[in-house]
């Protein structure tokens, strides 16, 4: 265990590193000092620190104030958490970087940690629960209730389209609302349409009572 | 080789008669022509049909009217051009404006952004309304949201700001910074909370460097 724990020493010197590199001159010193904190954190949870290194760099671009700018750093340490919690609860056992980011986002959207577990059963290949989680999270920027975005998302996985057809999702349902329908409305009527075009042999199955394909 | 006196070469070529030569060359004209009724001068007979068969070979040997087309089109030339030097820069002047016109990206939308298709990443162009704004820049996660990296550019005189970006695949946050100072999102994207009290637009930019 302890030369485990040595192996590791120098990533994790790396990773500091970098982090101080990308906050210095970005960010005032107390609040690259209080970053850096939350950043050893993160990587010792198995979180992610790019995300809240670029909230801090925000911040401190917009001229926040450095105790809020570490408030919103920390909202998104609990966005990161929460996500790594859903995504292994989708059966996922050890999420890399890019797909707790996707699921944070998601949670920044609006979507609840149970919703992110939903979207990652649902996620079987070809759809990354990434670029799944990336999707509803977008939706539900735009308006979309949780409960249209997951039913959206998996009728279309269900129908077997390529992976593109999930990733214009946002923009058919901006399509729709252009035309005066409400996100619900819009996201009602994509889902009824892919529904009635059937899933096609041999195109992805979602189901309970198998584990996620994703898993590592 | 023997080298013949001029007269005594005239005679060989029949031009003039033994008799003709002055005496001090007679020897040398007899012995000439001598050696040269030595030679076989008998006349050469040729085949009746060689004239035809020769043709046939030589028709035969020509490329037909495809392969010689084929040849035409394919096969190296040497060319040679006489320029005259006023007119080269011109000639590259037009040639530069053939090469804007063709690259140009679609006309803008009023707000919002469009993107032209490439494999990993995409040209995104971000438009935007301001028209009382003295400065309008864009700044995001593509960019570690520095108000300088992207400027947009006046495009007219209706207050329309327009900027195109190389994004690669990804999923960005973005707001425009108009006059240095006030962040605003754009009108034409879906927008999430900055956690600063504010809200940030959104771009993805997908496979096939498509934005969505």
């Amino acid at each position: 265990m302890p030369l485990v724990l040595l192996a590791a020493l120098p990533v994790r010197l790396t990773a500091q590193q970098a982090v101080t590199a990308r906050l210095d001159g970005r960010v005032p010193p107390a609040v690259a000092a209080a970053v850096r904190g939350l950043t050893d954190s993160a990587v010792a949870r198995g979180l992610p620190a790019g995300p809240l290194v670029d909230k801090a760099i925000e911040g401190a671009a917009k001229g926040v104030a450095p105790e809020r700018v570490l408030v919103a750093v920390r909202l998104v340490l609990t966005q990161l958490d929460v996500a790594d919690g859903a995504i292994r609860g989708g059966g996922i056992g050890a999420p890399d970087a890019e797909t707790i980011e996707a699921g944070a986002f998601a949670v920044a959207a609006g979507l609840s940690g149970s919703e992110i577990r939903d979207l990652v059963k649902v996620s079987v290949p070809p759809y990354t629960p990434a670029a799944t989680l990336r999707v509803a999270g977008t939706l539900a920027a735009m308006g979309v209730p949780p409960s249209a975005t997951l039913k959206l998302i998996r009728e279309t996985v269900r129908s077997g389209g390529a992976t593109a057809d999930l990733q214009r999702l946002p923009g058919s349902v901006q399509a729709q609302m252009a035309r005066g329908q409400t996100p619900a409305q819009a996201a009602a009527g994509l889902a009824r349409a892919t529904a009635a075009r059937g899933s096609p042999p041999g195109g992805p199955k979602t189901g309970k009572g198998s584990g996620n394909p994703h898993r590592p | 080789m023997t080298r013949y006196h001029p007269l005594v070469k005239r005679l060989l070529d029949g031009e003039s008669r033994l008799a003709e030569l002055p005496p001090e060359l007679q020897a040398e004209g007899a012995e000439a022509l001598r050696l040269l009724a030595v030679a076989d001068r008998t006349p050469v007979s040729l085949p009746a049909a060689l004239d035809a068969r020769v043709m046939t070979a030589v028709r035969a040997g020509g490329r037909s009217p495809s392969a010689r087309l084929w040849r035409w089109i394919f096969e190296p030339r040497e060319l040679r051009f006489r320029v005259r030097p006023w007119v080269v820069g011109p000639a590259l002047a037009a040639a530069a404006a053939l090469v804007v016109l063709l690259n140009r990206s679609p006309a803008p939308r009023r707000g919002g952004s469009t993107a032209v298709v490439a494999p990993e990443s995409a040209l995104v162009r971000f438009v935007f309304y301001a028209p009382a704004a003295t400065r309008v820049a864009i700044a995001g996660t593509f960019n570690q949201w520095d108000q300088s990296a992207a400027p947009l550019v006046r495009a007219g005189k209706e207050g329309v700001w327009t900027v195109t970006l190389v994004l690669p695949r990804g999923q960005y946050q973005y707001a425009f910074v108009v006059d240095g100072r006030r962040w605003v999102p754009d009108p034409a994207a879906p927008a999430v909370d900055d956690g600063f009290g504010r809200r940030n637009s959104l771009i993805a930019v997908g496979g096939g460097g498509r934005a969505l």
